[in-house]
């Protein structure tokens, strides 16, 4: 309900020309109805690290690596910006202090959850993180679990041969039964997708004969 | 669509990962001689933002047809597609470049550079964007009732579901009454009379029901039309042919099981089969006393010894039910899993039913009595009692009907005798509705309950096609397109047609024009590619469209860069894979993706060298169980062969053109291929541009068009492990050594028509430019006389003057 009266209120205020003015980083963007914070800032050539964002899957926010810090109303929220709408007024930062914390124990965690990809361990390069605080309990794994391969085989190439399996710490990229899917037409859109280069170890367990 | 071409280019810069690597500005730059409407650079087409641009100028600027140079074309089109559908642009209308994996990622060399090659992609895409033609799906009636054939027992669940909805069918059936069918079910389905009490109902409600015409089975005499209209020719006693109509087909057909082979088991009448069990049940002469059901025979897979498990399970609860004296006993191989509930297992503890495995790596011994088996819980070898020993059947070939049904439908067997519908996998948006249906226990063993549910889905999918048609929406896609005025009916396409796309004419009907279906059509083109007389074009897709590409990449390429083919399976995964992985490789190869190889045709090939490129490679998937069109890189390997033998025909090296193979994970693999292919050609001189060479690559062009050539080249094709030759050839060097031939024949004939198309000659003069012996020509040039390829213009010094055109 809350949702609903929100937007409603939103649209009122978008009557004139239908943008949505806000700041990022200090600079004043404009966006549209349905873009996401994320969407407007990489239009505006400001850059967020993403690692489960793709742009042709719905994101779903769950790396969290694309944080940003949003204040409004006195209010300070640090969100997942992939899957944040555009607000009227709202004052987004890319790189407080508080998101830069956020940012390194998520990469943290992901270095510790998957120590076996070059490419997180570029991006943590990148935000200046190099060891973590966590135990590494799987040398091998360079799976993140991100989802975006499930996602992109049930959207882009809509035959869901690959889903994520069991819960929690044990959740993992699979087919069903543990068993090499029949529905996989091997087309490598997974491959394509695969943030962190861990599907080039688990396709062949996946895909189709 | 057949107003001007508008086309829009949108170059992405990917957040710098394009616009870093290449200079943007310059690739406009280059584009500026080519015709546009629209021309821009954003940082992300793919956002939301950018789609807001995009739809904001293709309404200002009335674009049809978008060209954008960004990322994978897999994998990003659909979302163009659906960003840009408001503004009424169709999916056929978007071009994905894939200036990212192709240009940016994996070269070395200089923005301006990188520019350069991008720039000539884009031209590639714009020459063939220009050429789209308007499509026009063509509706399709949906009348008469659906013919269920193939005998297998999924067919009368289909009926029955079909009877609910009101829809008619015709069933054809070995067995005419529902006691018969009854009778004959143990042959198929051992082990399934437990349901036949709920399949008695089934039946005779099948049988009884007006919109359910049960028909004898008769030989089938042909299939053809596609769905919506489908003409069955059954073949009556008499000898004259019967056609029935109907708007969709369900092709039903079950495994038969045979008695397995006792007699190294011996024991006369104590040991049977189970399809003799289920006779005694019958009569209800079962002995009292342990009966011991041992699934033997791995050899017939586990899905078999699962079955067959199954079976000897449902047949003890039958045994107990009826003969409370009866003890019987399951001894199943460790390696197969019961799939049996915790309900089934406390009714078999209530009846004394023992379920025990065995373990495989020690065979059972039999003994009078006993059978001895090592238990995998303990390792020790225990001892089974019996009074009757039970083996369960072997799973037969599918039955005799399948051949019939086989030679007209796409259904293929697969190893194992297992039917297959088709292995093609595609993208689930690349193919309509389903229209085939494929049912029974010859697709699969699977039993009684599951066969009955496949008939049901079956017979909704009809339901959901008749839905379609009645609210006008069963539209035929138009994939492929057959002239009418060209093809001359030989039939080579339905021959190699992997898919059943290309629809069967009647038997004697002679060389009448093909029809398409293309609800089966998968669009790998390898028909096309094969037509003699090129009377078949995959819509949007065209040949034209690939030489118009092909020309205008090559006209921006330097005389050292070479073409590469890549198929849209393993070759361009394997190809944006390298970019993913950040592998590297020399920027002088031009990438083109189509579908599949076997898509390529052959004058393609030659079209390229005659435009001057250097060299040509191409990546497929790997013959042939990975190539998703089942023969079509195959059939490519026919047609670069062809290429081969032409190029050392006119004195040029057989290495310019080679083809690889790599699967969808197998970056390193195409990016060894380039490198070593480059690696090949630069050894060699770029290709000579002299009139004499010209001359020559000419020919090979026009030979490559000879639907004489083209005839040879499509019956030739084959799987290059085939052992069996077509016509009179008897190994592979003969049907090579045929092939040569005919291509040398050809080319000279090619020759000799470009030597005179200027001006008429005499046979010296012809001989002197080709650098031929005057006494190799004449033969070829009375019988092209002959022909009336060309005519004799006049006499000169007693020499015929040869000219080109009518007398």
């Amino acid at each position: 309900m809350n949702a609903k009266k929100a937007k409603k209120e939103k649209a009122k205020k978008e009557k004139g020309d239908g943008l949505i003015r806000f700041t990022i980083n200090g600079q004043s963007v404009q966006a549209r109805e349905g873009w996401t914070v994320l969407e407007t800032a990489r239009q505006y050539g400001i850059h967020i690290p993403t690692l489960c964002f793709h742009p042709a899957v719905h994101p779903i926010g769950s790396c969290r690596l694309c944080v940003v810090e949003t204040r409004q109303n006195n209010l300070t929220r640090v969100v997942a910006s992939c899957i944040t709408p555009v607000s009227e007024g709202v004052e987004v930062l890319t790189d407080s202090e508080e998101v830069q914390n956020v940012r390194r124990w998520v990469l943290e965690m992901l270095l510790a959850n998957c120590p076996a990809s070059l490419q997180i361990r570029e991006l943590a390069q990148e935000c200046g993180v190099t060891s973590t605080h966590f135990t590494v309990e799987h040398p091998e794994d360079a799976c993140p679990r991100c989802g975006l391969c499930v996602r992109a085989c049930d959207e882009v190439v809509g035959v869901r041969a690959i889903s994520l399996g069991n819960r929690g710490v044990f959740k993992e990229v699979t087919a069903p039964y543990h068993q090499r899917s029949t529905d996989c037409i091997r087309c490598g859109t997974c491959l394509y997708v695969c943030p962190t280069g861990a599907m080039e170890q688990l396709f062949p367990q996946v895909s189709s004969e | 669509m057949k107003t001007e071409s508008r086309i829009g280019i949108f170059l992405c810069e990917c957040g710098g990962k394009i616009s870093n690597r290449i200079d943007l500005p310059q690739v406009s730059e280059l584009l500026r001689y080519e015709s546009w409407a629209h021309l821009g650079t954003y940082p992300y087409p793919c956002l939301a933002p950018g789609l807001e641009a995009m739809r904001q100028e293709v309404q200002a600027n009335g674009l049809n047809r978008i060209l954008l140079g960004g990322c994978s074309s897999r994998v990003m089109k659909k979302r163009f597609t659906k960003g840009l559908a408001p503004v009424g642009i169709e999916k056929h209308q978007v071009e994905v470049i894939n200036l990212r994996d192709h240009v940016a990622a994996v070269h070395e060399g200089s923005p301006q550079e990188l520019a350069r090659k991008a720039a000539a992609l884009i031209a590639g895409g714009l020459a063939s964007l220009r050429l789209l033609e308007p499509y026009e799906p063509v509706s399709l009636a949906f009348q008469g009732p659906v013919l269920i054939l193939g005998n297998g027992i999924s067919g009368f669940a289909a009926a029955r579901e079909l009877a609910h909805k009101g829809m008619e069918s015709i069933l054809f059936s070995k067995a005419l009454t529902p006691e018969r069918v009854l009778d004959e079910l143990h042959r198929t389905f051992p082990g399934c009379r437990l349901f036949c009490g709920d399949m008695a109902v089934l039946l005779r409600e099948v049988f009884t029901n007006p919109l359910v015409k049960v028909m004898p089975d008769q030989p089938v005499e042909y299939i053809i039309g596609g769905v919506g209209d489908y003409h069955l020719g059954l073949k009556q006693p008499d000898g004259s042919v019967a056609e029935v109509n109907g708007a969709a087909i369900i092709v039903s057909l079950d495994r038969e099981f045979a008695p397995a082979d006792l007699d190294y088991i011996g024991g006369g009448e104590r040991v049977c089969n189970m399809l003799d069990l289920e006779d005694r049940l019958v009569e209800g002469d079962v002995k009292p006393g342990k009966v011991l059901f041992w699934i033997n025979s791995p050899e017939h897979g586990q899905a078999a010894q699962e079955f067959a498990a199954m079976a000897a399970w449902r047949d003890s609860l039958l045994l107990v039910r009826e003969n409370p004296q009866v003890q019987p006993m399951v001894l199943y191989p460790a390696n197969v899993t019961l799939p049996l509930t915790g309900a089934d297992l406390m009714e078999a503890r209530a009846h004394g039913i023992g379920l025990q495995s065995y373990n495989t790596e020690i065979h059972p011994v039999v003994q009078s009595g006993y059978l001895s088996y090592v238990s995998p819980t303990d390792h020790l070898e225990h001892e089974a009692e019996w009074d009757t020993l039970v083996v369960p059947g072997v799973p037969g070939e599918p039955s005799a009907k399948t051949q019939e049904l086989l030679r007209w439908l796409p259904i293929y067997p697969e190893n194992g005798g297992r039917l297959k519908k088709s292995h093609i996998k595609f993208w689930p948006d690349q193919l309509p509705d389903e229209s085939l249906f494929f049912t029974g226990s010859a697709g699969g063993i699977c039993d009684l309950n599951e066969v009955l549910q496949q008939g049901k889905k079956a017979a909704r999918g009809v339901l959901g096609l008749r839905e379609k048609a009645r609210q006008g929406r069963l539209v035929s896609p138009v994939v492929v397109h057959v002239d009418k005025d060209l093809c001359e009916g030989c039939g080579l396409c339905t021959e190699i047609c992997p898919c059943g796309g290309i629809e069967h004419v009647k038997p004697g009907s002679g060389p009448v024009p093909r029809e398409t279906d293309n609800h089966l059509c998968s669009g790998g083109g390898t028909c096309a590619a094969t037509c003699p007389h090129e009377a078949i074009k995959i819509l949007n897709n065209t040949a034209q469209q690939l030489e118009a590409r092909v020309k205008a990449m090559v006209a921006q390429m330097q005389e050292n860069d070479i073409l590469g083919f890549v198929c849209g399976w393993g070759g361009l995964s394997s190809a944006e894979q390298a970019a993913v992985k950040g592998l590297t490789y020399p920027r002088g190869i031009y990438l083109i993706p189509v579908n599949c190889l076997g898509s390529i045709d052959p004058s393609i090939l030659s079209m390229a060298f005659l435009n001057g490129v250097k060299g040509i490679m191409l990546a497929g998937c790997t013959p042939t169980h990975s190539c998703h069109y089942h023969y079509g890189v195959d059939h490519c390997w026919y047609r670069i062969s062809a290429m081969k033998k032409l190029l050392s025909l006119a004195g040029l090296e057989r290495r310019r053109i080679a083809v690889g193979y790599v699967e969808v994970n197998e970056p390193e693999s195409f990016v060894g291929m380039v490198e070593s292919h480059l690696d090949t050609l630069g050894k060699l001189p770029p290709l000579p541009r002299d009139d004499k060479t010209r001359a020559k690559l000419w020919a090979i062009h026009a030979t490559m068009h000879r639907p004489r050539v083209r005839w040879v080249l499509g019956t030739s094709l084959r799987r290059p492990t085939e052992k069996e030759f077509p016509g009179s050839q008897l190994n592979a060097v003969d049907a090579d050594e045929t092939m040569l031939d005919v291509l040398r024949e050809e080319f000279t004939a090619s020759r000799i028509l470009k030597a005179i198309t200027d001006q008429p000659l005499n046979p010296p003069q012809i001989a002197q430019g080709m650098d031929e012996a005057v006494k190799t020509i004449t033969p070829l040039l009375t019988e092209m006389t002959k022909e009336g390829r060309i005519t004799i213009k006049g006499w000169e010094g007693g020499y015929p003057l040869y000219a080109t055109g009518k007398p």
